[in-house]
């Protein structure tokens, strides 16, 4: 009998596998299996009993792990023949993304769920849902999470201005070329780069040539970072100017890809410009736009590095960013577990949302007629 | 010495005139065959101390690693005096510090090469930068995985170390050998101890000192007669110095420099000196914490004077420059005062250095130094009363660094006495006295550092040293000196007071008790977190108690 019955089509050789051959392979799976479990139960005994037992850290078990994964290829190979060779194409990318992901996920999840501070004595100790508890009367997360929403909010304008940007390189302007790359160049520099030199030095109260600019201008004591109104903004404008340009070359992108028949066939139809904008490029462009403000989201979710450097979360909490309060949390008040759960929640609210705005970005551009 | 320090002294001090001078008199010695052979250096002590001083000579530049091995080869007398050559013959130790601007464990390499060339041990390095040091040392507590034997560490973070036994008693011959009672007087213990046992070889010291500016205050001065001695005066005069021009820039004037914006929890120092003011007592040596109930004191009435001053002062248009809501220590030290805004600051060591020499900075020729002011009254935790006492507190903030062993060695006898060699080598008497003098990244510690005839005969500007490294010695030295527990997680309840305080300034809480009071509800919750039966124990262990 052969594995390959009713797929004889897409299999050059018939396989003949003998019994012998497929026990060897189960054989290897299960040994493999088994050895893991010896070794990590000599591991966890080593933790519960003398120091002197067991393995002294893990590695032997990650060995045992690699033993495994490469016996199960293996036995692949000799249980099914050809179809186990097609096997081997997907297989070992579904084992490395299930140790490097999916297993620190789970060992993430752990930690989410406990009462981890690095400095206690008594170490890690499983809490339940204290921490969630805790994180949903804790005043600095949700003040986080609300500035979180004014900064995404603040991806409208930005996409906007990229729009108009693209527009402008995508037309027979002079120095095209030169404004490309000149436009460009605010998104190859470091965000931290960007915090110092524009945050730290250009806005500097005394001697920022801006403040200076400012108090030439007649503002009596120019202060950018005062007001929680106004800190908010500086810290959504640097970072606008940072990643404007990211969305602008994507749109423009799209933009060179509209064909000109159409554009030119609205022209002569008695388009105007305004009317070909909105009823040609904008919703051929719908596709792109959407892709761009998501990546552009995805970005938006990470802001923590120009705030941790200018503003560390201030005035008052007012530019604190869920990242940079993580950050804190983790780094400074070495509160793993808590952080851990912060982080955690923080991921499932994103992926959560992520979706819904694809589902509802995928209905929105679905031909209407 | 902070390279700063040094930097600034022997640049202000060097010229082509004073060089070709002690050219002529070097030549003159040599004619007179030489100081090496006269009598009055009969002193072996002395004579390395004078030696190693000149090793390579103040302001011939900076030093190399020839010059650490020369200054390790020339203190080398006392280990050879408690360890017999080649004793340690096989030996590896690994020794985990830092490698900020280049010195700390550079240093050490240079000066342990002829040790381990001595007694034939080897040393291996783990070098961290400062970032990434609390990081890597919780970490390896917390996952069991302590790999070096000698680290250097900072006393606060003897609570995460010395508590838990990760750290090997000091020997006693390594006493003797370090002459450990030359320390200054808040180094002896209990800092460096717990529970009675020593385990810190001392090899820095710390403080935070007053800078004022000198041209403000005196005789027609526009923040008046007299430098402010006392908080009260100091917010006083900031607030009366509104509306004023400041007489080197021309811009508006302004007194103290409070930073309202917090800085990884280095921040809450800067509170804490106003605070020490108010709430150290001289009978208790606790003002953070009650000893027996780990009961915050951030919230009781000195505290709240603290916080309630400074949120006087930003009630008071004008009195802090603009955008003090968003400056941290870092700003006010040197965006601020050095390049001339501001007359009034508390800071580590640094900025008398830099006023000196950093091109941004406009006032080296105008700043004085004193110790933290004092308050005209004190608060008494034990009776709950305020007392009509002037109170002196300056804080040693952050305490310094040491060299400590850890147990990985206790159980080997041979690989323990040759840690403590390595540590007791380090901190030793005379080499210190050079780290001191020269830049090391460490400041003096020793009263034997304060012996300003050696400073002035190794070529250094006595006026100088004897007004800055004076500041210093006296908050050391100070009766009533207020030192921060040496508990695990101290740096949690900074960083968490820091962001309540940020609140309470931007004015989100009513009032300075209620934001005194959100800071004692989140400290009692790492308490908490932490276990305080444990941080209890720990907290009056650290105390000494």
């Amino acid at each position: 009998m052969s594995s390959t019955e009713g797929d004889l089509l897409h299999i050059v050789t018939a396989d003949d596998i003998s019994p012998g051959r497929q026990k060897l392979g189960k054989f290897l799976i299960w040994g493999s299996a088994a050895l893991i479990v010896v070794v990590a139960a000599l591991q966890v005994w080593r933790g519960t009993a003398t120091p002197e037992a067991g393995f002294a850290n893990w590695r032997p078990t990650l060995y045992a792990f690699l033993v495994w994964a490469v016996c199960l290829c293996w036995a692949q190979v000799l249980i099914r023949g050809e179809y186990g060779k097609r096997v081997l194409f997907v297989l070992p990318a579904a084992l490395f993304v299930g140790c490097m992901v999916v297993f620190p996920l789970i060992f993430g999840l752990g930690i989410a769920f406990s009462d981890w501070n690095l400095a206690s004595p008594d170490g890690r100790k499983f809490n339940g849902v204290d921490n969630i508890r805790q994180m949903w009367t804790d005043p600095f997360y949700w003040n986080a999470m609300t500035n979180m929403v004014w900064y995404v909010l603040a991806i409208l304008p930005e996409y906007a201005i990229a729009f108009g940007l693209a527009l402008l390189l995508n037309a027979q302007i002079k120095a095209r070329k030169f404004f490309r790359v000149a436009f460009l160049m605010p998104l190859m520099l470091s965000p931290v780069a960007v915090s110092w030199m524009i945050g730290k030095s250009m806005l500097e109260v005394r001697f920022g040539p801006i403040s200076r600019l400012a108090r030439e201008l007649g503002v009596d004591s120019p202060a950018f970072f005062s007001s929680p109104e106004m800190a908010r903004f500086i810290i959504m404008a640097m970072d606008a100017w940072t990643f404007i340009p990211f969305m602008m070359i994507m749109i423009l992108a799209g933009l060179q890809a509209i064909p000109k028949e159409l554009s030119e066939a609205s022209k002569v139809d008695g388009a105007s410009p305004w009317r070909g904008f909105w009823e040609i490029t904008f919703p051929l462009m719908l596709p792109v736009s959407i892709t761009a403000i998501l990546i552009r989201i995805i970005f938006k979710l990470k802001l923590a590095d120009i705030i941790i450097n200018v503003t560390s979360g201030g005035p008052g909490g007012a530019t604190d960013s869920v990242t940079s309060f993580i950050f804190r949390e983790y780094r400074d008040r070495s509160n793993v577990g808590y952080g851990t759960l912060l982080a955690m929640v923080y991921l499932v609210i994103i992926v959560i949302a992520m979706t819904i705005l694809m589902k509802i970005a995928d209905r929105w551009m679905r031909p209407k007629f | 010495m902070k390279v700063e320090l040094y930097n600034a002294i022997s640049g202000a001090m060097m010229s082509r005139r004073k060089m070709l001078a002690g050219a002529a008199s070097v030549g003159a010695l040599g004619a007179m065959g030489g100081m090496g052979a006269t009598p009055a250096m009969a002193d072996a002590h002395s004579n390395v101390r004078a030696e190693i001083l000149k090793i390579p000579g103040v302001g011939m530049g900076s030093p190399t690693d020839a010059d650490w091995q020369k200054v390790g080869e020339l203190c080398l007398g006392p280990t050879k005096g408690n360890v017999a050559e080649g004793e340690f013959e096989g030996v590896e130790l690994t020794f985990m510090g830092l490698n900020n601007q280049n010195l700390h464990n550079f240093l050490f390499r240079g000066f342990l090469k002829p040790w381990e060339a001595y007694t034939g041990a080897k040393i291996n390095w783990i070098d961290l930068a400062q970032a990434d040091y609390n990081a890597r040392l919780q970490q390896s507590i917390a996952t069991g995985t302590v790999d070096f034997d000698i680290i250097e560490m900072g006393a606060p973070f003897e609570g995460d170390t010395a508590s838990r036994g990760l750290l090997d008693e000091m020997p006693d011959w390594v006493k003797e050998q370090i002459e450990d009672d030359d320390l200054v007087g808040y180094l002896q213990p209990p800092v460096g101890t717990w529970d009675g046992k020593t385990y810190r070889v001392t090899i820095d010291g710390d403080c935070h000192t007053f800078s004022y500016r000198k041209d403000y205050f005196g005789e027609g001065g526009i923040g008046g007669a007299e430098v402010p001695s006392t908080w009260q005066q100091v917010n006083q005069v900031t607030k009366d110095l509104v509306g004023k021009e400041d007489p080197l820039t021309g811009l508006p004037a302004h007194g103290y420099l409070d930073p309202l914006k917090g800085w990884g929890g280095f921040g809450m120092y800067f509170i804490a000196n106003r605070a020490a003011a108010y709430n150290k007592h001289p009978d208790s040596p606790a003002w953070l914490f009650e000893p027996d109930t780990m009961k915050p004191m951030v919230n009781n009435p000195g505290w709240v004077q603290a916080i309630q001053d400074v949120m006087d002062l930003i009630a008071v248009d004008g009195a802090y420059p603009a955008d003090q809501i968003n400056a941290d220590p870092g700003t006010t030290a040197f965006s601020q005062f050095l390049a001339g805004t501001g007359s009034m600051l508390m800071w580590w060591g640094d900025v008398g250095s830099n006023a000196r020499t950093s091109d941004s900075s406009v006032v080296g020729d105008v700043v004085g130094f004193g110790i933290n002011p004092a308050s005209e009254r004190r608060y008494n935790a034990v009776t709950g009363e305020w007392e009509e006492e002037r109170n002196e507190a300056p804080q040693m903030a952050y305490i310094g660094w040491g060299v400590y062993v850890t147990s990985n060695v206790s159980g080997d006898e041979k690989r323990r006495k040759a840690a403590w060699s390595a540590a007791a080598h380090l901190g030793g008497k005379d080499l210190s006295l050079w780290t001191s003098a020269y830049p090391s990244g460490f400041q003096p510690y020793r009263n034997s550092h304060f012996q300003y005839d050696e400073w002035e005969a190794a070529g250094y500007d006595r006026a100088f040293v004897e007004d800055y490294l004076g500041s210093n010695a006296d908050s050391y030295n100070h009766p009533n000196a207020a030192i921060e527990p040496r508990i695990p997680g101290i740096f949690q309840y900074y960083s968490v007071a820091e962001d309540e305080l940020s609140k309470g300034f931007a004015g989100q809480y009513g009032s300075a008790q209620e934001t005194a009071d959100a800071i004692a509800a989140a400290w009692e919750a790492i308490t908490d977190q932490i276990g305080r039966d444990s941080q209890i124990a720990l907290y009056k262990a650290s105390l000494g108690m």
